[in-house]
C-alpha cells in the first residue's frame, strides 16, 4: 500500500518536473487597433545619398564615418539615403529630396545635362581623380578579352553604371554587335561589389566593374584575389563626383566643400576617408568629364537617356 | 489521524465483495495510469511545443531581419511590407510582424489600420544582441515575441508574434483523443474484469454451497476442477477432505449402528434371562414352596405333639412368607402379567404394589386402548415407569407420584411426575448412578426421547416419547 502511494507521488511528481514555467512578461490587446502617431521630425537634416556602387549595408559600413563627421561639423543631424539604381538618386537630387549625393560618373553626366546636377568636390585615389573600368573573368577561365566572352554569361552592374555596363557595351559594339545577341544572358547586380562575387562564384562568366570598387574590394577580401581576375583595363575615367542639387543654397554648398576639403587635415576625416578608400577631396571641373561624355554619346540609344 | 483514515479506507475496501473489487483494482489501474500518461504526454509535449515555438520565433525573426536589410536602407517598403506579408503567409502561426525604424518608428507593419499601442514597447533588442524573445499575454493566447535588431540597429529592429493557438489547439485535441481512448480501454477493463470477477467467485460460490451440504451432514458434493489454479488446488483439496469426512462418517455410523444391536441384544437377552428366572421361580420354586407349606400343615394336622405342632406351624410361617418374598422377586424381574396381558395391566399391577410397599398415593392414569403395543415398547415402557418409580421412592421423598400412560398416534408417551425435592438435571454428577443414563438408552433404542424436568424443590418430571413403528405394527397385527 505504502509503496503504491509513493509509486504515485513519484510519477506525478516526475510529470510536474516537466511542467513548463511559462510567465507572460506583459499583457496586450492585439484587438485594440488605433491610428500610429505621425513621426515627430525635430530638425531637418543633412541628408547624404549614396550611389548603389557598393552594397547597401557595405555603404552603410562604409560611410558611417564620414556621415558622422559631417554631422559633427555641420552641427546637423545628418540621414544616410540609399537607393537601388543610380537613376532613382538622380530624382531624388532633382526633387531637392537629398542635398549631397556621392553619384557614378554616368550618373553626373546625366543628371548636369538634364537638371543642372552641380559638382562639389571629387575623391582623390592613388594621387589622381580619374578610375577605370575593369574587365574581369574567374581566375581559372581561358577568356583573354571581351571576344572570348561570346555566348557566356555578363554581369552588369547598374543601367547607367559607366564601368559596369557602358564601357563593356562599348567594346561589344566595337566587335560588331549588341549586348542582346553577344552574350548568351545579361543581368544587373545593381552594385559592383555584387558583380565581383557574381564573377569569384561562378554565376557570371565575365563582368566589368569600377577599378576602385574592385581594389577597395580586393583590399577588404584577399581571398577574392585568388577567384577572379583583370583581362582588361579601359581607359581612363573622370571619377565618380560629389553633387549636390542645385536648389541648394549657396552658402551651405559652400560650407559642405570646405568640410569636405578639409576633411584630410582632421584626424577624425582622415580615418572617415580611408574607410571609403580616398586620400582627400579635391575641387574638380566639369571639363575632366568630357571624354565619358563622348563615349556615352557614342551609345545614347543603349542607355535610353534623353 | 492517518491511522484512523487508513483503516476506515480499509474497512470500506474490505466490506465490498470481490466482484467490486476486482472491478475497482482494474478501474484504478487503467484510470491511474491513463490519467499519468496523459499527464506525462501534454506536459511533455507542450514543453516540446512551447521550445518549438520559441526557437520557429526566433528563427523566422532572424530571417525577417536578415533579409529587410536591403529594402530598410533602399527605403523599399514596398518590398518590405511583401515581405512581412510572405513571412505570414509562410507561417500560419505569425500572429504579427513589424519592423521600426532606427529612431523607433513603425515602418511597416501586418496589422492593416492601426496597431496595438503597447505592443510596440513591450519589447526591445540591444543594437549587439542576438535577439529577445519575451512571451505576451494576450487574451486567448500566449505570444512569442522576438526583437531581432537589423544590421547591429543601424537599419532598424524586427519583431515578429508567434501565436501558440494553433499548436495549443492540436494539444487539446490529442488531450481528446487520449480521453477516449482512457474510456474505451475502461469499458474494456470493465469487461474483462466483469469475465475475470465471473472465472473466481463461481468457484467461490460453489465452494460455499458444498460446504454448507457438508455442514449438514451432506458428504456427497464434489467440486469441479475449473481451472488449473490456486482455485482448482482448493477444489481438489475441498474433494478430498469431503471423501475423507464421508469415509469417517460411515465407519462412526457402523460403529454406533453395532453398538446399538449389541445394547439391544443385552437388554433382549438380559429380559430373556430375567424372563426365565421369574417363571421358574413361579413354577418350579412356588410349586415346591407350595407343596412344603401343604405337608407341613398334613404334619401339624396330624402330630399330637404341641411341641412339633408349634415347630411345624413356624415352619409352615416361615415357608409362606419364603413364598411371598419368591413372588417378589418374580414379579419384579419380569412380571408375568406384562406378557401375558400387556402394559395396561402390568402398569396396574405395578403401581398397586409400589403404594402398598412404600405407602404412598399413586395416580395412575392409562389411555393405550384395547390393541397391544409392540413387546419392546411395551418392556421399555414398563422399566422406564418401574426404574421412575424406584427413583422417586429411593430419593425424592415425594409425597405423591403421578403416571400417566398414553398413545398419541404413532407414539407412546409415558409421564412420571413427583413432588420431591427435585434436583438440577445438568448438574446432576450422578445421573448414571440414577439410573437415568439406562433409561434414555432405552428410549433411544427404540428411537425414541427421554427429557428429565427437574429443578431443585420443585419436584421431577420424566417424559417419554416412542414412536411406533410401521413394521412393528404390521409385526404386531401378524402375531395377533
Amino acid at each position: 500500500m505504502r509503496n503504491i502511494l509513493l509509486f504515485i507521488s513519484l510519477f506525478l511528481l516526475s510529470a510536474c518536473m516537466v511542467t513548463p514555467n511559462i510567465q507572460p512578461s506583459a499583457k496586450v490587446d492585439l484587438t485594440d487597433l488605433q491610428p500610429l502617431p505621425t513621426p515627430s521630425i525635430s530638425e531637418t537634416p543633412l541628408r547624404v545619398a549614396v550611389a548603389a556602387v557598393i552594397s547597401p549595408k557595405g555603404t552603410v559600413e562604409s560611410y558611417s564615418g564620414l556621415v558622422n563627421y559631417l554631422g559633427e561639423k555641420t552641427g546637423r543631424p545628418v540621414e544616410l539615403v540609399q537607393r537601388r539604381t543610380y537613376m532613382e538618386v538622380n530624382d531624388l537630387l532633382e526633387t531637392s529630396e537629398v542635398d549631397l549625393a556621392f553619384v557614378c560618373t554616368s550618373a553626373y553626366i546625366a543628371g548636369q545635362r538634364d537638371f543642372g546636377m552641380e559638382l562639389l568636390a571629387a575623391p582623390q585615389v592613388d594621387g589622381g581623380t580619374v578610375y577605370y573600368s575593369y574587365l574581369i573573368v574567374p581566375m581559372e577561365s581561358q577568356v583573354r578579352s571581351m571576344a572570348h566572352l561570346k555566348g557566356k554569361v555578363f554581369a552588369l552592374t547598374d543601367p547607367i553604371s559607366l564601368t559596369g555596363r557602358a564601357y563593356p557595351t562599348t567594346l561589344v559594339t566595337q566587335l560588331g554587335a549588341t549586348p542582346e545577341t553577344f552574350f548568351k544572358r545579361t543581368f544587373f547586380t545593381y552594385s559592383h561589389d555584387e558583380a565581383i562575387y557574381a564573377v569569384a562564384n561562378g554565376l557570371a562568366d565575365g563582368a566589368g566593374v569600377d577599378s576602385l570598387i574592385y581594389d577597395y574590394a580586393l583590399s577588404r577580401d584577399p581571398a577574392l584575389s585568388g577567384k577572379v581576375k583583370i583581362i582588361h583595363i579601359s581607359p581612363s575615367f573622370g571619377i565618380p563626383p560629389v553633387v549636390v542639387n542645385p536648389n541648394l543654397r549657396p552658402q551651405i554648398k559652400i560650407e559642405l566643400q570646405n568640410l569636405l576639403l578639409d576633411m584630410s587635415n582632421d584626424p577624425v576625416g582622415r580615418d572617415a576617408l580611408t574607410a571609403i578608400g580616398v586620400e582627400k577631396f579635391v575641387i574638380i571641373n566639369d571639363s575632366s568629364y568630357e571624354s565619358v561624355r563622348s563615349l556615352l554619346d557614342g551609345i545614347p540609344l543603349l542607355f535610353g537617356l534623353p | 489521524m492517518s491511522q484512523n483514515l487508513l483503516h476506515r479506507f480499509w474497512n470500506i475496501i474490505s466490506s465490498v465483495s470481490v466482484r467490486a473489487k476486482i472491478l475497482g483494482m482494474a478501474l484504478m489501474l487503467i484510470l491511474l495510469l491513463g490519467a499519468g500518461v496523459t499527464w506525462q504526454v501534454l506536459h511533455s509535449l507542450t514543453y516540446i511545443v512551447q521550445s518549438q515555438l520559441e526557437n520557429e520565433s526566433i528563427t523566422s525573426a532572424r530571417d525577417l531581419a536578415a533579409r529587410a536589410a536591403d529594402p530598410i536602407l533602399l527605403n523599399d517598403l514596398v518590398r518590405l511590407q511583401r515581405l512581412l506579408v510572405e513571412t505570414q503567409q509562410n507561417n500560419p502561426d505569425v500572429r504579427y510582424a513589424f519592423i521600426l525604424d532606427k529612431n523607433g518608428d513603425i515602418l511597416v507593419h501586418t496589422f492593416g489600420a492601426g496597431f496595438p499601442p503597447d505592443l510596440l514597447t513591450a519589447n526591445d533588442a540591444g543594437s549587439s544582441e542576438h535577439h529577445h524573445t519575451i512571451i505576451l499575454q494576450t487574451n486567448n493566447e500566449l505570444i512569442w515575441d522576438t526583437a531581432v535588431p537589423i544590421f547591429n540597429e543601424r537599419a532598424g529592429t524586427v519583431r515578429l508574434g508567434l501565436s501558440d493557438a494553433r499548436l495549443r489547439n492540436a494539444v487539446q485535441s490529442l488531450t481528446i483523443q487520449l480521453a477516449l481512448m482512457i474510456a474505451f480501454v475502461s469499458a474494456l477493463g470493465i469487461l474483462v474484469a466483469t469475465f475475470l470477477t465471473f472465472l473466481l467467485t463461481r468457484p467461490v460460490r460453489e465452494l460455499v454451497s458444498a460446504t454448507q451440504a457438508v455442514a449438514k451432514g451432506d458428504f456427497s458434493p464434489r467440486l469441479a476442477r475449473w481451472a488449473d489454479d490456486e482455485f482448482g488446488d482448493l477444489a481438489e483439496a475441498f474433494n478430498a477432505m469431503t471423501t475423507e469426512l464421508g469415509n469417517t462418517n460411515e465407519i462412526r455410523q457402523e460403529r454406533e449402528e453395532l453398538r446399538r444391536q449389541l445394547l439391544e441384544k443385552v437388554i433382549a437377552t438380559q429380559e430373556d434371562e430375567r424372563r426365565r428366572i421369574a417363571r421358574e421361580l413361579h413354577d418350579s420354586t412356588s410349586q415346591n414352596l407350595t407343596s412344603l407349606m401343604v405337608g407341613l400343615k398334613n404334619l401339624q394336622d396330624s402330630c399330637s405333639e404341641p411341641n412339633i405342632e408349634n415347630q411345624a406351624e413356624s415352619l409352615r410361617r416361615v415357608a409362606a412368607q419364603t413364598l411371598e418374598e419368591v413372588h417378589d422377586i418374580s414379579m419384579r424381574l419380569r412380571p408375568r402379567i406384562l406378557d401375558d396381558l400387556g402394559l395396561a395391566a402390568a402398569m396396574e399391577q405395578l403401581t398397586r404394589e409400589w403404594q402398598a410397599r412404600h405407602k404412598l398415593p399413586v395416580d395412575l392414569v392409562i389411555h393405550i386402548g384395547q390393541e397391544r403395543l409392540p413387546g419392546e415398547i411395551e418392556t421399555a415402557i414398563y422399566r422406564i415407569v418401574q426404574e421412575s418409580l424406584t427413583n422417586a421412592a429411593r430419593y425424592s421423598g415425594a409425597r405423591s407420584v403421578s403416571v400417566l400412560v398414553e398413545r398419541r398416534g404413532e407414539q407412546v408417551i409415558a409421564i412420571v411426575e413427583d413432588d420431591g425435592r427435585g434436583f438440577a438435571p445438568s448438574l446432576s454428577p450422578n445421573e448414571r448412578h440414577l439410573g437415568l443414563a439406562g433409561m434414555r438408552e432405552r428410549a433411544e433404542l427404540l428411537d425414541g426421547k427421554l427429557t428429565i424436568e427437574s429443578w431443585p424443590g420443585a419436584g421431577t418430571s420424566i417424559h417419554v416419547q416412542i414412536p411406533i413403528s410401521a413394521s412393528s405394527l404390521e409385526e404386531i397385527k401378524g402375531n395377533l
